[in-house]
């Protein structure tokens, strides 16, 4: 029997835990003490960690489709019959027509070595992560706003704040090692106010709680702000920048606020009581608020919020970006994105193109490729390493048909996942506690995962699956383990310069910058604000008000806080922990409509029965949940059963392009 | 049974033999600095100055993922169960865990014994090591009669004394250990004993103010006394990640899968958690406890209360503290237990 200190797969925490393994099967897991993050507590899916090995689901050997059935075939079949099929595509259609997603499930290294194939091998830019629709590059707002592409602060700062923020999340589902330090907080006096919309448990719990509607972050954010700086005069000697800020907020009057969003005057200006007496501040948000309507102005009035700073001596003030997978932080450190190289380097930058021309000897697609959703409907292959995204993106089924539609489609990943039903290729990979690497979360917390037992069958790590198939294209990769190629990244990327693999081995790891790369970058919060008051502004402009109709009387919003880990590939296939999490879909067929109990009663609608949903776009049946935790008027859907639903308007983000599920004017029937 | 004395400088010795004859299992500080029980390969692995592992003994004694037996369908039901056979001794366990022990030997030795725990049980002997300290300020076993130092339960009972170390012997699987080993276990003094006892009063009073009311919540959960109130307080703080059920020294709650490759097949025993939502679900989709709250109440009925306290011979609470340290709300036994007696959870 033997205990492995290794970091847990799946949630941004990065908390660490143990693998205990017994004659080469992982058979249970157990949470670490020493671990600055887990302190002895794990969730759920942590504590359940070691399912996802000695899994009868789990690939095991590679797939190639022949008359539309996957077979097993050996690697080198199959290591050829990719390299052919991405091969002719190249050839006619040339590069561009192939799109890559690398996976916020792999390790820093895999998803390294798959940049260099993408970009040095393939010579394509289209690389992304389907995942990076729950985060804000384009706008970069926190990489402008404070200089870094991450969160300000770390999670530990939450045990020394006084005020704390949680906006458009729901930790107790999402982020539940960030929930147990808020309920400590609260313990000890700390002020805790929630924004969202739902009124959750810890919204319950919280000093204040701001029921926001659909589309109102950025309006109540802003008026946050207009108090702070209008009302209360802060920050008057500052900045211009502070001035447009001001000048932005100048008409979010707390009053008209109040009678656009009904949250009420007082309670807002209370929350900047609450703010202002503060001496240390952490601000929170996750994907209900980045994947609303509105992210964008409300991101950037957040990074606002966090320049500013209250009155009292020395105080402080941190923002944290609450990632919702494992290595989503690495995923796009390591440059899986159409818009950026390894380590955030612009594309533009012939230095940092150069410095990795040389390590990788060879030429780079250096141009901004397509994003994950832009890559549907118009690339003719592409190749997909552990990301999830027909469940991700805003609408399956015009994923699905995406998929579908492709000429060639490899997928690597340990389940066979929903997109992996559909490749033509299927590569079997190592799953956590089955390879060595690093993963880097929310926090920058970069983290030594350790191998525990052997992958099943002939998986292998995603890093040399990726190495092969190059090298069958004719660019071989020198890597021989997972420590070389982080050797390689700590040497090239400048964001992760002095995180050397003897500090890794520490239990908890380090984060990036060390105080070596710290120096190398310079951090600027005067853009990120004067980019706020533009959003702000622009935001102002727009009508952003989302009317439900007297045919269609509630507005159908999907919350990506509520039930995020339903349906999500890992956990489902996990041996005993799939129970949890298929149970909503088990107990509510065709979806879990969450209504407010007076829009209930109004409908003749109760809880467990189905009922007719209607939009302009169709008609399904759901089951009616009814939940006090609902605002009156919305009737809320989980994330991912409202991306499947067809029954919700998508349409491009105005500030981002990228695509948002409206909130969609519907009607609800009881089903007689 | 008379007390035993080993001279310090002969411990290592003693465990030397005793990993001759069997597997030994004690404290050790694996590599990320935490402290396991576990196989030893060496006496100077043992951890004889640790807090409390991280776990109780319950993984060792059912494991959380464990096959049980196989089966196969070709020319016949072929049934082979998994049996571990392996001889333990099991050194230097804290008395909140031995005490644990105790609770499961109720459990799964009850009218139906279980023969996977109970093959293991039958091959192991237990060593307690009293606490002259409460080795963290979450340990309680004072208010549940665990601890620090136990009067029953264990094959042996070790206190570091400045002369060596007192070797009480509590069954006779402890006995007929301390006579094969007769030339380093030697008769203990009167002083010996004397000393022993000094350093438990010591020992309980220099536990903290942070304790459970057992007693009285149990009158209460017993005469279902208990505001409702409380189970909707006890749901609001609890995230249900099963961390207080899986480190809880007599948690026992286990699942079943059987598990289909090709003509045969494997069947698995897996923990389980009272508190999760798909506990007590019905095959038809019915859940008798749907409500958190609910299966709150469940959870800590059959912890504390007066009718599960006869059945097992004590309550299932024995104070280890690790529910406090890894709950992610606040939703542990003794707040819990706060929340019964006052009405209120903090």
């Amino acid at each position: 029997m033997a205990e492995i200190a290794t970091v847990c797969p799946f949630c941004g925490c990065g908390c660490g835990l143990y693998v205990h393994t017994r004659d080469g099967h992982a058979i249970g897991v157990s949470p670490s003490r020493s671990h600055s993050i887990s302190q002895g507590r794990l969730c759920l899916k942590g504590w359940h960690a070691h399912e996802l090995t000695d899994n009868p689901r789990r690939l095991t050997q590679p797939l190639l489709r022949r008359n539309g059935q996957l077979v097993e075939v050996s690697w080198e079949e199959a290591i050829a019959a990719a390299s052919r099929g991405l091969g002719e595509i190249a050839q006619c259609s040339g590069p561009r027509a192939i799109g890559v997603l690398g996976s916020a499930r792999c390790t820093n290294e895999d998803n390294y070595v798959l940049v260099r194939f993408t970009r040095g091998t393939l010579r394509t830019p289209n690389l992304d992560c389907s995942l990076n629709i729950q985060c804000l590059p384009e706008l970069s707002p926190q990489h402008r706003g404070i200089g870094l592409a991450a969160s300000s602060g770390q999670i530990a700062d939450l045990d020394q704040s006084d005020f704390i923020l949680v906006v458009g999340d729901d930790p107790t589902e999402e982020h539940p090692a960030i929930a147990a330090r808020l309920y400590r907080a609260r313990l000890r006096g700390a002020h805790i106010v929630t924004a969202s919309l739902r009124r959750h448990t810890l919204a319950r719990l919280a000093d204040v709680h701001l029921a926001l509607r659909p589309g109102q972050e950025a309006r109540v954010i802003g008026s946050l702000l207009h108090v702070l700086l209008v009302e209360e005069g802060m920050a008057r000697e500052a900045a211009a920048e502070l001035a447009a800020l001001r000048a932005s907020v100048a008409d979010l009057s707390p009053e008209d606020t109040q009678a656009e969003t009904g949250v009420p005057a007082e309670t807002l200006r209370r929350v900047a009581q609450l703010y202002l007496s503060s001496q240390q501040v952490a601000i929170l948000y996750s994907t209900g608020l980045a994947l609303s309507p509105v992210s964008a102005p409300a991101v950037q009035a957040l990074t606002s919020l966090a320049a500013l700073s209250p009155p009292a001596v020395g105080a402080r003030v941190v923002l944290l970006s609450l990632l919702s997978r494992n290595n989503l932080q690495g995923c796009r450190d390591m440059g899986v994105a159409p818009e950026f190289l390894p380590g955030y380097g612009q594309l533009n930058d012939d230095a940092a193109v150069q410095r990795l021309a040389q390590a990788w000897q060879c030429e780079l697609a250096r141009e901004r490729g397509l994003r994950a959703w832009e890559m549907l409907g118009r690339v003719e292959g592409m190749y997909v390493m552990g990301d999830d995204v027909i469940r991700s993106l805003p609408d399956m089924a015009r994923t699905r048909a995406a998929l579908e539609g492709l000429k060639f489609l490899v997928v690597q990943d340990i389940f066979l996942s929903p997109a992996a039903s559909l490749a033509h290729v299927v590569l079997p990979a190592a799953a956590f506690a089955e390879r060595d690497g690093t993963s880097t979360s929310l926090e920058r917390r970069v983290q030594l995962i350790r191998r525990a037992v052997s992958p099943p069958g002939q998986a292998r790590e995603d890093w040399r699956i990726i190495a092969d198939l190059s090298g069958a294209m004719g660019q071989p990769f020198p890597y021989r383990n997972a420590r070389q190629i982080f050797e390689e990244i700590a040497d090239l990327l400048p964001i992760y310069a002095g995180v050397f693999y003897a500090s890794l081995e520490v239990h908890g790891g380090i984060r990036w910058p060390t105080l070596e790369a710290r120096e190398a970058q310079p951090g600027s919060l005067s853009s990120g604000v004067t980019d706020a008051a533009e959003a702000l502004t622009r935001a102002a402009a727009r009508d952003t008000k989302m009317k439900a109709s007297e045919q269609y009387p509630l507005l159908l919003t999907a919350d990506p806080t509520l039930r995020p880990w339903d349906g999500e590939v890992t956990v489902c296939q996990a041996l005993t922990l799939w129970e949890e999490f298929t149970v909503v879909d088990r107990d509510y067929p065709g979806g879990m409509l969450c209504l407010h109990p007076e829009d209930a009663r109004r409908g003749g609608l109760r809880g467990g029965r189905d009922a007719r949903v209607a939009s302009t776009k169709g008609e399904r049946q759901m089951r009616v949940r009814v939940s006090d935790e609902v605002p009156e008027g919305i009737a809320i859907l989980p994330y991912a059963q409202a991306a499947g639903s067809g029954l919700m308007e998508v349409s491009a983000h105005p500030d981002t392009g990228r695509p948002v599920l409206m909130p969609t004017p519907v009607s609800v029937a009881p089903v007689q | 049974m008379t007390a035993r004395m080993v001279p310090h400088s002969r411990v290592d010795e003693f465990v030397a033999r005793l990993m001759e004859a069997a597997e030994v299992i004690a404290p050790r500080r694996v590599e990320g600095g935490d402290v396991f029980y576990g196989p030893i390969s060496s006496p100077a692995e043992v951890a004889w100055d640790y807090g409390t592992a991280v776990e109780p003994l319950k993984r060792l004694l059912v494991p959380q993922r464990e096959t049980v037996l196989r089966f196969s369908v070709n020319e016949g039901i072929h049934v082979a169960a998994e049996m571990d056979e392996r001889e333990r001794v099991f050194l230097g366990v804290r008395c909140c865990d031995v005490t644990g022990v105790t609770v499961f030997d109720a459990l799964y030795g009850g009218d139906i014994p279980d023969p996977y725990y109970m093959s293991r049980r039958q091959r192991s002997i237990l060593i307690a090591l009293t606490c002259q300290q409460p080795p963290n300020d979450t340990c309680f076993c004072v208010c549940c009669e665990a601890g620090p130092f136990l009067t029953k339960g264990y094959d042996q009972q070790w206190t570091s004394l400045p002369d060596g170390m007192l070797v009480e012997i509590g069954s006779d699987r402890g006995l007929t250990l301390a006579r094969a080993h007769d030339d380093l276990l030697l008769p203990a003094e009167p002083d010996h004993l004397a000393a022993r006892y000094r350093l438990a009063r010591e020992a309980e009073t220099k536990f903290s103010d942070f304790r459970s009311y057992i007693a009285a919540a149990m009158r209460k959960l017993t005469m279902n006394e208990v505001l409702p109130e409380v189970w909707e307080q006890a749901a609001d703080r609890c995230l249900e990640c099963g961390g207080c059920t899986f480190l809880c020294p007599t948690c026992s709650c286990f699942t079943v899968t059987d598990r289909w490759e090709g003509p045969q097949g494997l069947r698995e025993r897996h923990w389980d958690a009272c508190l999760f939502r798909c506990y007590a679900r019905e095959a038809s989709g019915h859940n008798p406890r749907a409500e958190l709250g609910d299966r709150m109440h469940a959870r800590f009925f059959h912890k504390i209360s007066h009718q599960w306290a006869q059945r097992n011979g004590r309550q299932a609470c024995v104070g280890c503290g690790r529910c406090v340290m890894t709950c992610l709300g606040w939703a542990h036994t003794p707040a819990v237990t706060e929340g019964i007696r006052r009405g209120v959870i903090p």
